[in-house]
């Protein structure tokens, strides 16, 4: 198909194929690609860039999965290096942050699947964030630990997560899709669940209310064709249930890992993919340039590719930096709001589910 | 005034240039008095005074004295297929076991000696007459053909070669077949502008003049029309400049033409009357961005005005399609090149700078001899072809200190040496109580063959009055890149954004960028990044971040229409960006740097090797090639 019919079907709303995306992938001209996003993203959000102010908490490190492209985990709880945060130091980081100032609105918990932590561990790590400040959403577990939890505490997934949703979880992040494709799960991430069993718990959370995030790990060992069936794959799960609220394209850091002899992908097939993400998404609200894995420059550019959600504060990423990123750990709302505004787009302070917004203040201290 | 007299050879593609003059142009017909020649004797018309100025084959250029100028703005070039240079057999090349040599003309029988070579063959060559080589064809026997020949002879062979594409293949750069050239005080400005007009009335009637010609000659018309619209190239900008002096450089290495003659090429002065902008009429933001990604010229006003209102997406598509159109080839060029900068004592105080020290501070230092060989001695063996020799304004080195320096580095290293920017050049002068001409033409002496184009940050004198109060002014800068041009430097030219300044000193900066350029032609490559503030005592908070890069890269693309290559700024950028900017106007990927001071003091740390920038450059889907200053393809 030629691309100016493809840029029709993008105007008239029709659904991208596979060879679509496989087009918007070989298109010699990346601006013409990222024009095309940038349409649909403004015909959707205007100029509007969301961001929130947010937490990270890894409460462990410590992880059976032993993941190839992955330079965060430590397979023993012995091993150097190897942590786990009691609740009460947990906890403590969010009154630490809130006690400096920060009105954080979003705490964000993922972490290794660690196979000696009762499940009791958990929901008073939710219950007990709650009590602090129960407007505070919890965004946590990754469909990965949700399954892993399944497994190892023998409960259904629905159960699972009807106690998570009691104890306080909100919502989930949207971690451990990776490449649906089995032949690349085999190869970068034996141990983890596989395809349908993370789009299971997805379907599964949206039944019960819990809205979540989706992502792809792209730049290690998939082809373009597996990028493309994994954006279709989550297409169709947001056609039946419309429980995604983004999509985050995550470029593979290739530090301390066991994937790392393989270059990291370049920022302009970032670019690239952030802006097919929007091209075959159509019926996912929102794209995230998620600056501490894209970097802040390319993040910022990557507005203009179809992104509108610049992620949040975060403070103390460890993931990605373990794997050899070199964006800052933390930004403060201001620094956030600046980039956004020297984009020539508008930033505006969101809540985890969009559904509260405010305008970011108009001057930032100098 | 006595009339000037011209000679030049009578060909198809001569005729757009002597359009003007045979016509009679009002000013011209009482001016010129035009003959025509065979090109062997158009050189042979100035050497013997019989000429004022001859279209002379570049091949005979390479004989003619130093002293010789050009005119600025008008040649015959390719950048492609000529058409009409040929190499022709009925075996490869690399199976002939001789070459033919069309006698009509030297500069193609250089030229195809020249690429034999380079593909590393050693046929016999063997002169034949114009009349008859077509039929001396034959077995392993292949012919140069030139002019008309090639047209219907091209149809009778197996093999066929055209030697300005295969030229432009290999070294990146235009072809120069003829220039108007003579003796230094030949011609006034006021001549070069009638030549000029001569011209630009020949490209109005470029049509016409393929009709009458193929009357004449019995060729078909469409093809001459073809040919003088998509083959010949008239201009003679830096580019052009740039394949002369490649041709020159390589011809004289080779042994083709005489040593000893410097090749530079240097213009005769020049009365500049600029392209005239687009832009009269109030027009949709629009058409005027697809006006300025069809090459056609922007006013100060549209620049502006796109540098205010512009999508970051609509730039970058205007300037990509710029960029592709002046680099069809899609490569991305890159040199290895090593920064020196030999000393940090300097008196300037710029606001902005966190390298300097006073002088007598005990951190002052100015590299020994013993510390640039090591360097120097690295940045051969690493592969690197030059350095970019910069520093501070130091008032204990005078200009002994440069031209040893440079005679030192000249005798002990195969190093180019890109050195000294303008305000250095400005303080020699100064110190010297010298012209910044006397200073240039000694550097030169002593070594010096190119000019970075460091120093300008913004051109313009209330913002470096802000900044940079004892830097050189707008005023002088550009005088030291003029007078650095008619000498027959090249030299890049920068700029450094984020200090508060607005659209109309970024556009001003550019437009007389342009405009310079429209005198000498003397740019190879302009540079842009913007200001990395960290440690320096300038308390700014401009915007300095990756969109406005892009936005500006984009811009200067569009803007600067003379301006061969646009570079992106990895060092100061970040690697990503850079990228990135290879698809906002960028076809240069800078250097891979073995040194970086400067900007590293300032918070700039990246470090890339040449495997790494070609890793970036194909991601981005180019094909990366290595470089010179020249950007002539290694």
């Amino acid at each position: 198909m030629s691309f100016p019919v493809l840029c029709q079907k993008v105007r008239s709303g029709v659904a991208l194929s596979l060879a679509d995306g496989l087009e918007l992938y070989h298109h010699p001209n990346l601006l013409e690609v990222g024009a095309l996003a940038n349409e649909v993203r403004e015909r959707l959000h205007g100029a509007r860039t969301y961001f929130n102010r947010n937490l990270h908490i890894n409460p462990t490190n410590v992880c059976v999965a032993a993941c190839n492209l992955c330079s965060f985990s430590r397979r023993d709880a012995g091993a150097a290096g190897a942590f786990v945060l009691t609740v009460e130091q947990a906890v403590d980081k969010l009154h630490a942050r809130l006690a400096a100032g920060d009105r954080v609105t979003e705490v964000h918990i993922v972490g290794g699947l660690h196979d000696g932590l009762p499940f009791a561990y958990f929901t008073e790590l939710l219950a007990r964030l709650k009590t602090v400040d129960a407007s505070i959403s919890i965004k946590a577990f990754s469909a990965v630990e949700i399954f892993f939890f399944h497994r190892l505490y023998r409960m259904s997934i629905e159960e699972i997560l009807r106690r998570l949703q009691a104890a306080g979880l909100d919502s989930l992040p949207g971690g451990g899709a990776e490449i649906f494709s089995p032949r690349v799960r085999s190869a970068i991430c034996p141990n983890k669940c596989g395809a349908d069993e993370w789009l299971d718990v997805h379907r599964t959370a949206h039944r019960l209310g819990i809205k979540s995030n989706c992502t792809m790990l792209f730049g290690t060992v998939e082809t373009l064709t597996e990028r493309v069936e994994h954006l279709l794959r989550l297409r169709e799960l947001q056609d039946e249930t419309g429980g995604l609220l983004a999509f985050i394209p995550l470029p593979f850091h290739p530090e301390n890992n066991a994937l790392g002899d393989r270059p990291a992908p370049t920022a302009t097939e970032a670019l690239r993919t952030c802006a097919v993400a929007r091209l075959m998404l159509h019926n996912v609200p929102h794209i995230k340039a998620y600056w501490v894995s894209l970097g802040l420059a390319t993040a910022q550019t990557a507005l203009w590719f179809g992104a509108d959600d610049f992620d949040g504060t975060v403070s103390e990423e460890k993931i990605y930096h373990q794997a050899g990123a070199l964006s800052p750990q933390a930004l403060a709302p201001d620094a956030i709001a600046r980039i956004v505004r020297e984009a020539g787009r508008v930033p505006v302070e969101r809540d985890t589910l969009y559904g509260r917004f405010s305008p970011a203040a108009k001057q930032e201290a100098v | 005034m006595p009339r000037l007299r011209l000679t030049a050879v009578s060909f198809l593609n001569t005729r757009p240039i002597v359009y003007g003059i045979e016509r009679g142009l009002a000013l011209v017909n009482h001016r010129f008095e035009l003959r025509f020649d065979l090109p062997s004797r158009c050189a042979a018309a100035i050497a013997s005074g019989d000429a004022d100025l001859a279209l002379m084959p570049l091949g005979s250029f390479a004989d003619a004295p130093d002293e010789f100028r050009v005119v600025p703005g008008v040649a015959i070039a390719s950048r492609g297929p000529v058409r009409t240079v040929m190499l022709m057999g009925d075996v490869p090349w690399e199976e002939m076991d001789t070459i033919l040599l069309d006698e009509a003309s030297r500069t193609s029988q250089i030229l195809v000696q020249l690429l034999t070579r380079e593909r590393g063959l050693a046929p016999g060559f063997v002169r034949a007459g114009h009349d008859r080589i077509a039929d001396l064809v034959g077995d392993r026997r292949g012919a140069l053909m030139i002019g008309d020949l090639c047209f219907s002879a091209s149809a009778r062979f197996r093999h066929v070669y055209d030697l300005g594409a295969e030229w432009t293949e290999r070294v990146g750069l235009p072809f120069v077949y003829a220039a108007w050239i003579g003796r230094p005080d030949a011609v006034s400005p006021g001549d070069v502008a009638l030549l000029q007009d001569s011209l630009a009335q020949g490209l109005v009637h470029r049509d016409e003049i393929a009709r009458d010609w193929a009357e004449e000659n019995g060729v078909d018309v469409e093809l001459c029309k073809r040919y003088l619209r998509e083959n010949i190239r008239y201009e003679l900008g830096a580019g052009e400049l740039c394949g002369a002096t490649a041709f020159l450089e390589r011809a004289q290495a080779a042994g083709l033409v005489g040593v000893g003659r410097k090749s530079v090429v240097r213009f005769f002065a020049n009365e500049v009357r600029a392209k005239p902008a687009s832009g009269a009429a109030p027009r949709s933001l629009d058409s005027v961005l697809s006006d300025a990604a069809a090459g056609v010229r922007l006013s100060f006003d549209d620049g502006v005005r796109l540098h205010d209102a512009a999508s970051l997406c609509d730039l970058g598509l205007a300037a990509d399609a710029r960029r592709l159109a002046l680099h069809p080839h899609g490569v991305v060029t890159y040199i290895i090149d090593r920064n020196v900068n030999y000393t940090n004592a300097c008196t300037t105080a710029c606001q902005f700078c966190n390298f300097y020290r006073p002088p007598g501070d005990s951190r002052v230092y100015t590299l020994s001899r013993a510390e640039l060989t090591e360097k120097l001695q690295e940045t051969v063996d690493m592969g690197g072809i030059q350095v970019l020799l910069q520093g501070g304004i130091n008032p204990e080195l005078g200009l002994g200190y440069y031209e040893d320096l440079f005679r030192w580095m000249k005798a002990n290293f195969p190093i180019a040496i890109h050195g000294l920017s303008p305000e250095e050049i400005r303080y020699l002068a100064e110190r010297e109580q010298l012209t910044i001409r006397a200073v240039l033409e000694r550097l030169m002496a002593a070594g010096l063959d190119s000019v970075p184009g460091g120093a300008a940050e913004i051109l313009d004198d209330e913002i470096r009055q802000r900044i940079s109060p004892h830097k050189c002014s707008v005023a002088t800068w550009l005088d030291v890149m003029r007078q650095a041009h008619s000498l027959g430097l090249r030299s890049t030219a920068t700029m450094v954004f984020g200090f508060g300044e607005q659209a109309r000193h970024i556009v001003g900066h550019f437009d007389k960028l342009r405009a310079l350029e429209d005198e000498t032609a003397g740019f190879t490559a302009f540079i842009c990044w913007s200001f990395q503030a960290e440690g320096t005592r300038l308390p700014l908070r401009d915007d300095t971040t990756a969109t406005r890069y892009l936005r500006t890269l984009a811009l200067a693309r569009l803007y600067l229409d003379n301006f061969p290559n646009v570079q992106v700024s990895w060092v100061t950028m970040g690697p990503a960006i850079g990228q990135i900017g290879l698809r906002f106007g960028g076809n240069d990927f800078g250097s891979a740097m073995i040194e970086e001071n400067v900007v590293a003091q300032a918070g700039a740390v990246f470090k890339l090797s040449a495997s790494d920038i070609e890793g970036y450059v194909r991601a981005a889907g180019f094909t990366p090639r290595r470089r010179n200053m020249r950007y002539e393809w290694l």
